[in-house]
């Protein structure tokens, strides 16, 4: 018998509520088949009904026993708003609802002594946003001529890899009067200035990852845009890293290592260079904490690739043995740089933090040209699980760190050297190709991108609390779970197209921001370009200030 | 015509463009309408002009500047000795231009009727946004060699011909990316064409182009005067015409789909193919068979309902109530005879009825009526005595309650079973110390009397000593120690000797003697047995009774209540200092004054014939979980002798001691009892059952009892999941006697629909995607 649990769980806590009307329902069932939180289910209700008809009282009582959709109440699991119920039920008849006022952060505490995880986002919403403040204000007209971004030739190419400064450059004029090299300069790969990463094998289910990789193959074989993938670090599958495609994919190494046996092994076998190597020291939607992957993730062909058995996977906050800026040069650049023998460029990631200008200003003295770009990502970033307090507690927005970073690069006389790669909830508003031209114009190279690929491949989460359960395992549009059967909800071929749509509508959209300025390749550290009418925002990143 | 010649360079002065054309404007105005323009870079020459009278305006010009006939009209016939800088024809509304040379950038920009021919080359954006509007005449525009980059883009009309002539060396005629935006018109080209926009496609020429070429060249060359050239131009296999593609057909198109990018180009298989299959799989949202992410499975009788669960005797209530409504009466009534022998005695009137305690029924209105029920059975009873058909020997040592159901069980079982008795008659402290307010005599003797002829054979009056005991053991199988405890606790303090002990108390009082207390009575302990002393008091002629306790009373809620209905108080926490005349002084100083002080705080087993390596330091029997002693497996002790308990503990040790014991003549296994889980209500469903208030309840016989349990874990048949499935995936079928409900996997989508209507809490949902 349902009873009042004051100090227990109430429907009343929870952050999502059902609403459910049993005059609509149908009884079909098909919203708590398709749950895939458990979260709805199918109880009796009683009904008693006493009336009076007659010209005096006359009691005259019913009762009747109902079947009707219940929400459940649990203290850890409960509905997370995905809304597949109202998605499935052809009469309306039920729905999530977000409760203002749940009191889930206290109550989850204090019944479970565990810190609540999500996967997800950050859930900060969306307004405010530094960059929605920033517009392209400076638009060439009669003054210098404007490009037309349907038919001008532009060059959409960032570096990935050390860019050497001219005067640096080992060149010699030789007998024959031919200019060329004396020594081996660092590989630089110029490639499209958005990168899809880095979501590793566990946090995605192995179908959207696949989507995204040949999503990024079509994109460069048949509409040639050289866009490339970072893999995360969640392992390499062996039949990618033999076959041609290796050379849109960027392989990770995060703290944890994983897979890297399985990489290691198959470089005799490889007939391409990957197309970089990133190390992954941090990330912007939980700085300071290391990967985690929850045990319900990790399935049998997790545990192999990864090389481990079935737990919560939590990788290291940082890599062990890497106590200092120089260490993690001379370790980690030189080894990764040496393990495809100098010809794969290799970068780091870090999260945007304060002491992240620090180790990019650090970094651009590298006397030995190994280190091949600095990616920066912001609080806003998403995540396949976090600790929620480090989710909405920790981390650095984007935008005025990467200015920082670039500005430090240009006080050093050293902007372009190191290329800057910024990301960091870019995209969540839905247009990329803004947030990347902004950031670009704010001095980045170019931008990656994760979270948006996964709203591309049919998300149903948002950043007002919605879904946010990638960390469950229990995904209900198949993007993030390790579930053969939920994983199955995934038309790989229909993500993979949305993905390809995507960045040919971004790829137009970058063109036609582009052209206004009138630049045709890149405008990499434009921002006389942007205008805002936020001042403290214009002075902050010093942009024009308009009204 | 009426000619007239324009010098634009007159005394070594140049005519800027506003004069030239005021001269051309004012001489037309004159009426001339043949112009001969020696120009000097001088800009839109040609239009937009026409005649007062409709006649047609002819220029004839060298060494134009830009904009030669731009805007220029119908009537008007333009011809450029040689070369002419951008924008000829710019806006060109139905002049005919003409030039002789070669033609600048954004030639025909914008043409929209008339004719524009070059003899030459024409720069890029040539034919840009050129329109046909129906109103007035297809422009036309033709090239005798190639263009720049960037023809014809927005063309939207009109028609546009590239020779290609002494152009063989091009990659392009048209040069890179002509026809960008191109909606509408045509563009014929002879020679190669490459970087064509995706907005059009080309084409082979038809009849209909053929002709249109073959006079227009003959016009087109004759006007620039390379007749000579119109065999090599109408060589039409080098000729394309390109269109733009329809708008709703404007697809972009790409050499393979996704899909077939993946099957044919992409990694075999996929790179997951070592762990997963096929990606053709893709599955909606709700499923059967094995995509289901729950499954149903009807799990009848897996649990225990809580009657059943609680009973230490796990007398299957739910079970008699289910036999009523099959309509099985006596069946229903006597199933109870398996387990116990005493359903007037205990389960009817001293029991506190545990089974109860969790009745699902009691969160709709009340528990099951459990006490009459055991009556109701008992003034049914109709069992058949089993003659002894196994030659097995089991003497059970006290015939008290623990005892006798043992004895009982055994016997149905039809083992030879002897019962040694000390006492003259059976029934132990039941008979022996229970008042007789509380258990009708009558009933007592009626059902111990029904055990004395079951074919049990009772010894009574014997005292056992070890040697007995001895003898007791060698000639039967198994025996069974059940001698109570009969040795009531005392505890050591000043005045001791003056305490009567509460058990003999009530024994006495039971045997019928006469037993006289003091007005005040203090009866140390409150426990069910202290009750019990409470009720002997007052029955002897008490007129104040106080029972006393070191810690809250453990005495059911029924026992004090029933103690205090009489006027006794219960004190607690107190204790006893010593005790004189005037009473029992407590350590706290107070005096509760008494003129008799009785004593009911437990009894203990006395073991005098028993060795003491069949005892544990605590003088109590060493015995395994069968109740099996340590020392021998002949040997089972029960009962209080074991820790004192409740009757139906008793009875429900005897039971399960007896079939172990069975079990162990058959070379058994000895079994564990209650190892099924209880079912919780949460599982079961109150919302299909009306409250009843209490006058209509007790109105209602013990055989309605039938509609009111919940049939908690075991399928009442009421075919509720079968009715409610909306699949229609649950059938019946019957097996035998006994009857199944299925759920077919291909129909089934896993709603849970059948658990969550479920009166019984009979069909659970495996999660399938939770690990």
């Amino acid at each position: 018998m349902a009873t009042v649990d004051i100090s227990g769980i109430n429907k009343e806590d929870l952050i999502w509520q059902i609403e459910y009307d049993s005059n609509k329902c149908a009884l079909c069932g098909k919203c708590v088949a398709a749950c895939t939180f458990d979260a709805i289910k199918f109880d009796v209700q009683k009904r008693r009904n006493i009336k009076s008809t007659e010209c005096i009282p006359t009691p005259e009582k019913s009762e009747t026993a109902l079947p009707v959709i219940k929400q459940v109440v649990t203290k850890s699991k409960n509905c997370v708003g995905c809304g597949m119920c109202a998605k499935v039920c052809n009469n309306g008849a039920i729905k999530p609802v977000y409760n203002e006022r749940n009191r889930m952060n206290v109550k989850y505490r204090a019944l479970n002594a565990e810190s609540p995880k999500r996967g997800g986002r950050t859930n900060l919403h969306t307004e405010g946003r530094t960059l929605d403040k920033i517009k392209v204000g400076r638009i060439s007209q009669m003054t210098d001529p404007s490009l037309d971004a349907m038919r001008h030739t532009f060059e959409l190419l960032a570096p990935f890899g050390r860019v050497m400064p001219p005067e640096n450059l080992p060149f010699e004029i030789d007998p024959m009067g031919n200019l060329s090299l004396t020594k081996k300069i660092p590989t630089t790969r110029w490639i499209y200035p958005i990168i899809i990463g880095d979501m590793s094998i566990g946090a995605l289910s192995p179908r959207l990852w696949e989507a995204i990789a040949i999503a990024v193959a079509y994109l460069n074989e048949v509409h040639n845009i050289p866009i490339r993938m970072c893999s995360g670090e969640g392992g390499v599958p062996e039949k990618l890293l033999r076959s041609k495609y290796l050379k849109y994919m960027i392989l990770q190494i995060a703290s944890g290592h994983f897979g890297w046996n399985r990489i290691i092994n198959s470089m005799p076998y490889m007939t391409e260079d990957p197309a970089g190597i990133l190390i992954k020291i941090g990330q912007g939607a939980k700085p300071g904490d290391g990967g985690l992957l929850l045990a319900k993730k990790v399935a049998k062909h997790i545990q192999e690739i990864r090389g481990v058995p079935k737990s919560d996977l939590l990788s290291p906050p940082n890599h062990q043995g890497l106590y200092s800026i120089e260490e993690s040069v001379q370790k980690m650049f030189l080894s990764m740089n040496a393990a495809f023998k100098f010809r794969v460029p290799v970068a780091i990631k870090v999260a945007a933090s304060v002491t992240s200008v620090s180790v990019y200003n650090n970094l651009l003295r590298d006397p030995y040209d190994i280190v091949g770009g600095f990616f920066l990502d912001g609080i806003a970033g998403g995540t396949g699980a976090a600790h929620e307090t480090s989710l909405d507690h920790t981390g650095h927005p984007i935008v005025s760190r990467l200015r920082d970073c670039y500005n430090a690069a240009v006080h050093q006389g050293k902007q372009g050297q190191i290329p800057l790669w910024a990301a960091g909830g870019l995209g969540m508003k839905g247009t990329l190709a803004a947030d990347a031209f902004k950031m670009i114009c704010l001095g980045a190279n170019g931008v990656f991108t994760g979270r948006l690929m996964l709203q591309i491949a049919g998300c149903l989460g948002d950043d007002y609390n919605r879904c946010n359960a990638c960390n469950t395992g229990l995904c209900p549009a198949g993007l993030t779970t390790q579930n053969p059967i939920l994983m199955k909800r995934l038309d790989i071929d229909k993500v993979a197209q949305n993905i390809v749509n995507y960045f040919l509508a971004t790829d137009i959209e970058l063109k036609k921001l582009m052209a206004p300025i009138g630049n045709s390749t890149l405008p990499v550290g434009r921002s006389d370009a942007l205008v805002t009418v936020d001042k403290s925002v214009a002075e902050r990143l010093g942009i024009q200030h308009v009204c | 015509m009426n000619t007239t010649i324009i010098d634009t360079l007159q005394d070594n002065k140049r005519l800027s463009t506003k004069e030239l054309l005021d001269i051309i404007y004012e001489k037309i105005e004159m009426g001339f309408n043949e112009f001969k323009i020696l120009a000097s870079g001088q800009h839109d020459i040609g239009g937009p002009l026409w005649s007062k009278d409709g006649k047609p305006l002819v220029f004839h010009i060298t060494n134009p500047g830009q904009r030669v006939g731009s805007m220029g009209m119908a009537g008007t016939k333009i011809i450029v000795k040689g070369s002419a800088p951008a924008d000829i024809g710019w806006l060109n509304s139905g002049a005919e231009i003409t030039v002789l040379g070669d033609a600048g950038d954004t030639a025909a920009h914008c043409q929209a009727s008339g004719k524009i021919y070059v003899a030459g080359r024409v720069g890029t954006r040539s034919g840009a946004l050129m329109k046909h509007d129906p109103k007035f005449e297809e422009p036309e525009f033709w090239v005798l060699k190639n263009t720049g980059s960037f023809s014809f883009e927005f063309m939207g009309g009109g028609r546009a011909v590239v020779c290609g002539y002494e152009c063989e060396h091009l990659e392009s005629v048209l040069s890179d990316r002509s026809c960008c935006g191109m909606v509408g018109g045509v563009v014929y080209v002879r020679g190669n064409v490459k970087g064509l926009t995706n907005d059009v496609d080309i084409y082979d020429l038809d009849e209909s182009d053929k002709n249109f070429l073959k006079s227009g060249l003959m016009r087109f060359l004759g006007e620039i005067d390379r007749q000579n050239l119109y065999e090599e131009l109408t060589e039409f296999s080098k000729w394309k015409k390109i269109l733009a593609k329809p708008y709703d057909k404007k697809v972009k198109t790409v050499p393979y789909s996704i899909k077939e990018f993946r099957e044919q180009k992409w990694v075999k298989d996929g790179i997951f193919s070592e762990f997963f299959g096929s990606y053709s799989d893709v599955i909606d949202v709700v499923n059967t068979g094995d995509n289901r992410l729950r499954t149903p499975s009807w799990e009848n009788n897996l649990k225990t309902p809580p009657c059943e669960f609680n009973c230490p005797v796990s007398i299957p209530t739910q079970k008699r109530i289910e036999l009523i409504r099959e309509g099985k009466l006596s069946e229903a009534l006597n199933l109870i005879y398996e387990y116990s022998p005493f359903p007037a005695s205990v389960c009817g009137q001293v029991c506190p009825n545990l089974c109860m305690n969790d009745c699902s029924r009691k969160y709709i209105d009340e528990h099951i009526k459990i006490a009459p029920l055991g009556i109701k059975s008992f003034e049914n009873v109709d069992i058949k005595m089993v003659e002894p058909y196994k030659n097995k020997k089991v003497a059970v040592i006290g015939a008290g309650v623990a005892g006798l159901s043992c004895a009982w069980t055994l016997q149905k079982e039809g083992y030879n079973v002897e019962v040694f008795e000390k006492d003259d008659e059976i029934g132990g402290k039941l008979r022996q110390v229970i008042p007789s307010d509380r258990l009708n005599q009558d009933t007592l003797n009626a059902e111990l009397e029904i055990i004395k002829s079951s074919g049990i054979k009772f010894n009574l009056g014997i005292t056992i000593d070890s040697d007995e005991f001895e003898r007791i053991q060698k000639e039967f199988d198994v025996v069974v120690v059940a001698i109570g405890a009969h040795n009531p606790a005392v505890i050591p303090i000043e005045g001791k000797e003056r305490l009567i002990k509460g058990l003999d108390f009530l024994k006495e009082i039971n045997k019928g003697n006469k037993v006289k207390v003091g007005n005040n009575v203090v009866i140390i302990g409150a426990g069910n047995a202290a009750m019990d002393v409470v009720i002997g008091a007052y029955k002897t002629g008490a007129k104040n009774v106080t029972a006393i306790d070191i810690q809250k009373p453990l005495a059911f809620d029924k026992e004090i209540e029933h103690a205090k209905s009489l006027g006794a108080k219960i004190l607690y926490p107190c204790f006893t200092e010593s005790v004189d005349e005037k009473g029992v002084h407590l350590k706290d100083g107070t005096t509760l004054k008494a003129d008799t002080v009785i004593i009911s705080i437990g009894d203990r087993p006395i073991f005098d014939f028993i060795d003491e390596k069949y005892l544990n330091e605590r003088k109590f029997p060493l015995v395994n979980k069968f109740h099996q002693s340590e020392v021998s497996k002949k040997l089972f002790f029960i009962g209080d002798c074991t820790g004192q308990g409740l009757f139906c503990d008793a009875i429900g040790k005897g039971r399960e001691v007896a079939i172990n014991i069975d079990n162990l003549f058959d070379k058994k296994e000895l079994k564990e009892f209650k190892t099924k889980e209880k079912i919780s209500l949460d599982e079961v469903k109150c919302a299909y059952y009306h409250t009843l208030k209490g006058s209509d309840l007790y109105a209602m016989d013990v055989l309605d009892e039938k509609e009111r349990c919940l049939s908690c874990g075991v399928c009442r048949d009421c075919k509720m999941c079968m009715n409610s499935c909306p699949k229609g995936a649950i059938e019946r079928v019957e097996m035998g006697d006994d009857f199944a409900y299925i759920s077919d996997p291909n129909k089934c989508i896993g709603c849970g629909m059948c658990a969550g209507v479920c009166p019984c809490g009979i069909w659970k949902m495996t999660n399938n995607i939770e690990n």
